[in-house]
């Protein structure tokens, strides 16, 4: 018989392990897309297409340059076989220049790749081996420069998330707290029916939507696109903010108007506050919901689309690249994350980490 | 101060609930006032009518002969201790203490030193720079004070405000509050269902039961004078007990006749229940009342069924037909679990009522 208390902790620590077993298989999981989103977006073309994907971007190009049937022959080092593979063979230094800005993110002058052309005649073409870095942020600086509009978009994409927040909070949280604080006929079932629009594919809604806004003159306009969205985002709002109302407890409130508050004076400076955290939560629900939407927004914009039309855009026609498209994402991203660190360090801080 | 009136006073929430029904009560100036009765009796409701916190549906409030009945809370000039004290959460005791004195537009260097004094008085000055939640439930409890007395308010509510702490802390707190309340001598409406609280604390007490008053008075008068069978049950550990008996009425004397004992009451109780025509009585006696004697001396005989030494004396109980009474009986001499036990009533101590109406009956006038 083995001792019973080594025999405790060894099923205890197998209990442990099986635990982080979990946990890490969840989080790769969930780390998966994000990791191949990252690493893409930094890829250089070339290297995108490449099969099996790598796993790291490298920002240093070894290349070979040699005597070739129609010209100069160019080989680049390729991960995967180990080798130099031959891709472009001419005389054309400017065509030579045109791949490497397209397909290996290097941004060489003419004069440059002629200077390694007169190298290769030098050795009698002897090939001349040579490395390149090129910049981190190539494929942002691309995706920036071949989508012309993608700085407005990102403007519009802005002001269109504010707005849904803005109008999702106040109705929605206005309707959370009726629903929290007063007992009226029919709730429940008003209560469930402002989920019930959540129910509709988002594109259902979008294409009456586009009758609708085209008719109220807001078509093609940020104010159109946060009131969808809004429509979409509120039910959940009410529903989020009247769960943290419903947490407050109303004699808090009665105090405050006890010792000589109006009621909106109690809810401002007692009630609020006190809902901060959760408010927040669902701003952030609100800014997700909008920012990250693209089937509506192809549908209901034309000429000022938002941002996550011109990330989908990048993938469209002949020019379809997506390690552009990954990095439009991440920059689309970028602003969702700070945001919700942004939110989130500011909750923290509120009241010394107390929460109601 | 200030004088509370609540005339006709009355709760209805629904059709059904009637939560206070037509309550008439003058709290005096001064006074030091407790609502007491079981769970549900309309206590908070009560309390919170007087705040402007609940509509009334019918009847009149009056705060020094103003009709207060209509007006918002903060027009009232009351303040009050919630049961789960409401301390907010988001500022610190400083800020909960001055809030109420900033919403009041006392000039500033004014709340300072109110809020220094009220921390001094209800000891809590050392954490003025805490927030509620770094705090110990007695200690918010005494930040929900000190938020109450800063606003010096004509009238004090306080809704079981002691009802949360452990039962030291308990009795520490009610001494204190009757300290705060000698010194700002606001008038007080106290409301708790722990009748020892309501004994230990009040100049008056009201008895409550489903939403109407059923006595008032001096925790003396309500202990020892007992309107009714339900207040002489309710107030008093351990309760009342209760004897049914036949009257009997033999020229001028009085014998009430249990199955157990013949009682023959002395000539001015008989004077005093003279008027009292019906047949049947109850006797209320306290257990305290019931005492331990000689065989001879002895009304009735019986064996003790369970005994409860509580240190300072002991709780004997013991079977009369289907009914437990119980003795407080001094702690010696010890007496046994079936041990047989020679009793007799005090006999100026005794009270009668009607077991029709539950009345009080025979009381001198
Ligand atoms: N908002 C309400 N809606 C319906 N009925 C209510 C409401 N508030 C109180 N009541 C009812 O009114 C009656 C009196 O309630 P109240 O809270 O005044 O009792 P209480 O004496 O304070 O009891 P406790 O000692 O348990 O606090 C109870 O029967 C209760 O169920
Ligand atoms: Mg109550």
């Amino acid at each position: 018989m083995m001792d019973p208390k080594i025999q405790y902790r060894l099923r205890k620590a197998a209990r442990q392990m099986l635990l982080y077993l979990v946990v890490l298989t969840i989080t790769l999981v969930i780390m998966t897309p994000v990791y191949f989103i990252t690493v893409l977006s930094f890829l250089t073309t070339r290297e995108a297409y490449e099969y099996p994907l790598p796993l790291y971007p490298t920002f240093t190009i070894r290349m070979k340059m040699e005597r070739g049937k129609r010209g100069y022959l160019l080989s680049v080092w390729d991960r995967n076989e180990q080798a130099y593979v031959s891709v472009l063979d001419t005389d054309d230094a400017d065509k030579m220049r045109v791949y490497m800005e397209t397909y290996l993110g290097l941004k060489p002058s003419n004069e440059q790749v002629t200077e390694v052309m007169q190298k290769v005649d030098a050795t009698g073409g002897q090939p001349v081996y040579f490395a390149w870095r090129r910049h981190i942020l190539s494929n942002y600086a691309t995706f920036f420069r071949v989508t012309r509009d993608a700085v407005p978009a990102l403007i519009r994409s802005l002001q269109i998330a504010a707005l849904t927040i803005a109008i999702s909070l106040s109705i929605g949280g206005a309707a959370g707290y009726a629903f929290a604080r007063y007992r009226f006929y029919g709730k429940n079932a008003l209560k469930f029916s402002v989920l019930f629009v959540r129910m509709f594919p988002g594109v259902a809604i979008a294409i009456p939507m586009v009758i609708i806004l085209a008719r109220i003159g807001l078509y093609d306009r940020p104010a159109g696109l946060s009131l969808l969205y809004s429509v979409g985002v509120i039910g959940m709002t009410v529903w989020i903010t009247a769960s943290i109302f419903m947490a407050i407890p109303v004699s808090l409130e009665e105090a405050a108007m006890v010792f000589g508050a109006t009621r909106l004076q109690a809810f401002l400076r007692i009630t609020l506050p006190l809902a901060f955290p959760g408010l927040a939560a669902a701003a952030m629900y609100a800014f997700i919901g909008a920012w990250n939407e693209t089937v509506a927004a192809i549908i209901l914009t034309e000429f000022n689309p938002t941002f996550s039309v011109v990330v989908y855009q990048t993938l469209l026609g002949a020019t379809g690249q997506v390690n552009l498209t990954a990095a439009g994402g991440m920059a689309m991203a970028l602003p969702a994350v700070v945001f919700t660190f942004f939110i989130r360090r500011y909750i923290h801080q509120m009241w010394g980490g107390v929460t109601v | 101060m200030a004088e509370v009136q609540l005339i006709n006073l009355t709760k209805r929430f629904g059709r059904r609930v009637l939560a206070v029904d037509h309550i008439h009560l003058t709290v005096k100036d001064r006074e030091f006032l407790v609502l007491l009765g079981p769970s549900g009796c309309g206590k908070t409701t009560t309390l919170r009518m007087i705040a402007g916190l609940e509509e009334v549906s019918e009847g009149t409030i009056l705060i020094d002969g103003e009709d207060v009945t209509y007006l918002p809370p903060r027009a009232r000039n009351v303040s009050m201790v919630f049961q789960n004290y409401a301390v907010w959460p988001h500022m610190t005791v400083y800020e909960n203490i001055a809030y109420p004195l900033r919403l009041k537009k006392v000039p500033r260097d004014e709340i300072d030193r109110r809020v220094k004094e009220v921390a001094e008085l209800t000891k809590i000055a050392e954490l003025l720079d805490r927030y509620p939640s770094q705090l110990s439930g007695g200690q918010q409890q005494r930040v929900a004070l000190a938020r109450a007395i800063a606003v010096k308010p004509k009238v004090f509510l306080m809704d079981e405000p002691l009802s949360n702490l452990d039962a030291k802390l308990r009795v520490h707190m009610r001494t204190e509050l009757k300290a705060i309340h000698h010194q700002t001598q606001a008038t007080t409406i106290f409301v708790t269902h722990d009748q020892s609280e309501a004994m230990s604390m009040a100049d008056r007490i009201v008895v409550m039961r489903e939403g109407r008053i059923e006595q008032v008075g001096t925790p003396e008068e309500v202990y020892e004078k007992s309107a009714n069978m339900f207040v002489a049950s309710f107030i008093g550990l351990p309760p009342t007990n209760f004897f049914y008996t036949e009257v009997r009425r033999e020229n001028d004397a009085l014998k009430l006749v249990h199955p157990y004992f013949t009682l023959t009451l002395s000539p001015e109780q008989a004077a005093r229940l003279k008027d009292y025509t019906k047949s049947r009585l109850v006797l209320g006696v306290r257990p305290e009342n019931l005492l331990l004697t000689t065989e001879d001396q002895a009304l009735f005989s019986v064996e003790a069924m369970v005994v409860e030494p509580q240190g300072s004396h002991q709780i004997i109980a013991f079977q009369m037909d289907d009914q437990i009474v119980k003795i407080v009986a001094p702690a010696y001499p010890k007496v046994w679990p079936g041990e047989r036990i020679h009793v007799t009533f005090r006999p100026e101590r005794i009270r009668f009522f009607d077991p029709e109406t539950q009345q009080a009956v025979g009381d001198e006038a």
